[in-house]
């Protein structure tokens, strides 16, 4: 933490631990989750699955550690932006952000698709009736955001809360049923080296967006309570996923789980009959409320930023008459709702992991090159010291990287594959933000500087040095 | 530095704007928050009381308990009290510090923008 803002007078009312905690975890359990699991399985099945989850567990609490470094460096909304720009440069931080970004619309759309096709499922209604889904959902929350409404904090850490105990609750009532007992070893490379490192990959995925709580910094009591959410988050994240792993290798067959996008359904149905699968549902509809409360308003605010600062179009700054940026609120439902159209259309749910598992893998990879990179320029104190840094960022830099290749080259649909769709789409995401930042950027700058020019003149009035103080002086 | 008459001036002047918009008034209606201001450089502070998006005062020192605290340097203070900075360029450069949450940071944001479009 810098120096003035660790002098700054305390908040009225400021997040505490179990606040930030629930924060971190809500941002990184959505629907999309249920997916993730089922992702792992396609690699490691049975108990393995829980192995990989470890270890991807192990891995997120030194990307914890990273963060938790970078965050005391910067404690602000635009952390991110920040750091990224003091160690690789402004443009290209650029770039990086706004591709990071997209994994917002990504799990927004994901949630969107999920949640239609969970509800589409208990309802036994026709598939096209999804779309629908999609629409309305999006449409409340787009609704919801236009007018300002936001889920107190009391209530979003009940709904997180809520949501991971019911899962839990649920697989451990699905492990007593009797079932296949997981009749598969313990081998994490059971089906190649290769499916051992994606599914690690894949498993780093439901961690995902655990560290968009740093975000939260500036209203937490104390820089330590980021720091201790960014280490409990993961641990929550891993006690739920693996109970959740375990109950539906233990209850629903692989080739059930092959090609649905509600896993988490099935196993309520198997474990509790229609009680369970309702149960199962009312969390799925729950996890939304996190996604759409803690997404919209993450990105929204993300491009007003950019776009007061000049580095997007102005006219995403737009407020309406509740002070929301309406355009950038419109602009994320409109994508998020024509990339589930596309999911659902193309049935390609699994591939939306893939690449959100890249994009977070890379990032990681990117946030320990840039501790390396900032241990050299930044002498500053900062409430939190990774030890070793200099070896550990280095091995994190590589293994993130190699992890983000595994991910980026995984077939969604076939494990024993290899795909080039995922990095493809990155790809094609990577290049639109780079010309965007090469291209479009500077027009608008221009635009920005156009309008400067001819703007009023300064309003502030100069300095007048008071002609008797010099005389003063000169006596 | 600025000095604290400065300042002064510079908040009169932001306060007046402020309270003769009605369009902010309007969208500021449900704010109604107490911020602290802290000058890095000179050690200045003072306290902004917001009631329904109308600016009640700006005394010198820290008064209640804030739901929104800013720093920065005096000079700075004064440029954006004036309209002649784009705060939130200078807050992605780390240039000015905040304490509170994203929502009131943007709503201080919007005054700048609603009042000064082109800053």
């Amino acid at each position: 933490m810098t120096e003035a803002a660790a002098n700054l007078p305390s908040l009225r009312r400021a997040v505490g631990t179990a606040t930030a905690t629930a924060t971190s975890a809500g941002l990184a359990f959505a629907a999309i989750d249920y997916l993730g699991v089922v992702s792992i399985l396609a690699y490691a099945p049975g108990r393995s699955a829980a192995v990989a989850i470890l270890i991807g567990g192990l891995l997120v609490c030194y990307v914890a550690a990273v963060f938790s470094e970078l965050n005391g460096l910067y404690p602000s909304a635009a952390g991110i932006r920040l750091y990224l720009g003091r160690a690789i440069g402004n443009r290209t931080a650029l770039a990086v952000t706004f591709t990071y970004m997209t994994t917002v619309v990504l799990v927004i759309a994901a949630d969107a698709f999920l949640i239609g096709a969970a509800i589409r499922h208990v309802l036994h209604e026709p598939a096209v009736l999804a779309y629908l889904w999609i629409a309305i959902l999006l449409g409340v929350a787009l609704a919801a955001n236009l007018a300002g409404v936001r889920l107190a904090g009391w209530m979003q850490t009940a709904v997180t809360y809520t949501v991971l105990a019911g899962t839990v609750i649920l697989c451990v009532i699905a492990l007593t049923k009797p079932g296949a007992a997981m009749g598969q070893p313990l081998d994490l490379f059971g089906r190649g080296t290769f499916s051992g490192i994606q599914a690690i990959a894949f498993a780093l995925f439901l961690y995902a967006a655990f560290e968009w709580v740093t975000t939260t910094a500036e209203e937490a009591r104390r820089p330590q309570v980021i720091t201790r959410a960014l280490f409990l988050a993961p641990l929550l994240i891993w006690a739920t996923a693996t109970v959740f792993a375990l109950a539906l290798s233990h209850l629903v067959p692989s080739s059930v789980l092959k090609g649905s996008a509600v896993p988490q359904l099935l196993l309520g149905t198997k474990a509790l009959g229609t009680v369970g699968e309702v149960w199962m549902l009312g969390l799925t509809v729950l996890t939304a409320l996190n996604t759409f409360n803690g997404g919209f308003l993450v990105a929204s605010r993300f491009i007003y930023a950019a776009a007061r600062e000049g580095s997007l179009p102005r006219r995403f700054a737009l407020l309406n008459v509740r002070a929301v940026p309406w355009v950038a609120v419109t602009a994320l439902a409109v994508l998020s709702g024509l990339v589930a159209a596309l999911v659902f259309a193309t049935g390609q749910w699994l591939l939306l992991v893939a690449v959100g598992a890249t994009i977070e893998a890379g990032i990681y990879a990117l946030g320990s090159f840039c501790l390396l990179r900032l241990r050299r320029r930044e002498t500053r104190e900062r409430p939190f010291r990774l030890v070793a840094a200099k070896p550990l960022a280095s091995i994190g830099t590589v293994v993130f990287a190699v992890l983000c290749l595994a991910t980026g080259l995984s077939d969604p649909k076939d494990p024993h594959r290899l795909s080039v769709a995922p990095l493809g789409v990155i790809a094609l995401l990577g290049a639109a933000a780079t010309l965007y930042v090469r291209i479009g950027l500077p027009k608008v700058q221009a635009a920005a500087a156009a309008r400067a020019a001819t703007a009023r003149p300064r309003r502030r009035p100069s300095k007048v040095e008071d002609p008797s103080s010099k005389e003063q002086e000169g006596a | 530095m600025a000095d604290w008459e400065e300042l002064a001036e510079a908040l009169a002047d932001y306060t007046a704007t402020c309270n003769d918009n009605a369009r902010l008034r309007k969208m500021q209606k449900d704010w109604s928050k107490v911020l602290h201001f802290v000058c890095t450089d000179s050690g200045e502070t003072f306290t902004m009381v917001v009631e329904r998006g109308e600016i009640l005062s700006t005394p010198q020192g820290h008064h209640g308990a804030p739901d929104l605290v800013v720093a920065t340097t005096s000079e700075t203070f004064c440029d954006m009290f004036w309209g002649d900075l784009n705060p939130v360029a200078k807050y992605l450069r780390g240039e000015i510090t905040v304490k509170g949450t994203q929502e009131d940071v943007m709503r201080l944001d919007a005054i700048s923008y609603v009042i000064w479009p082109d800053a």
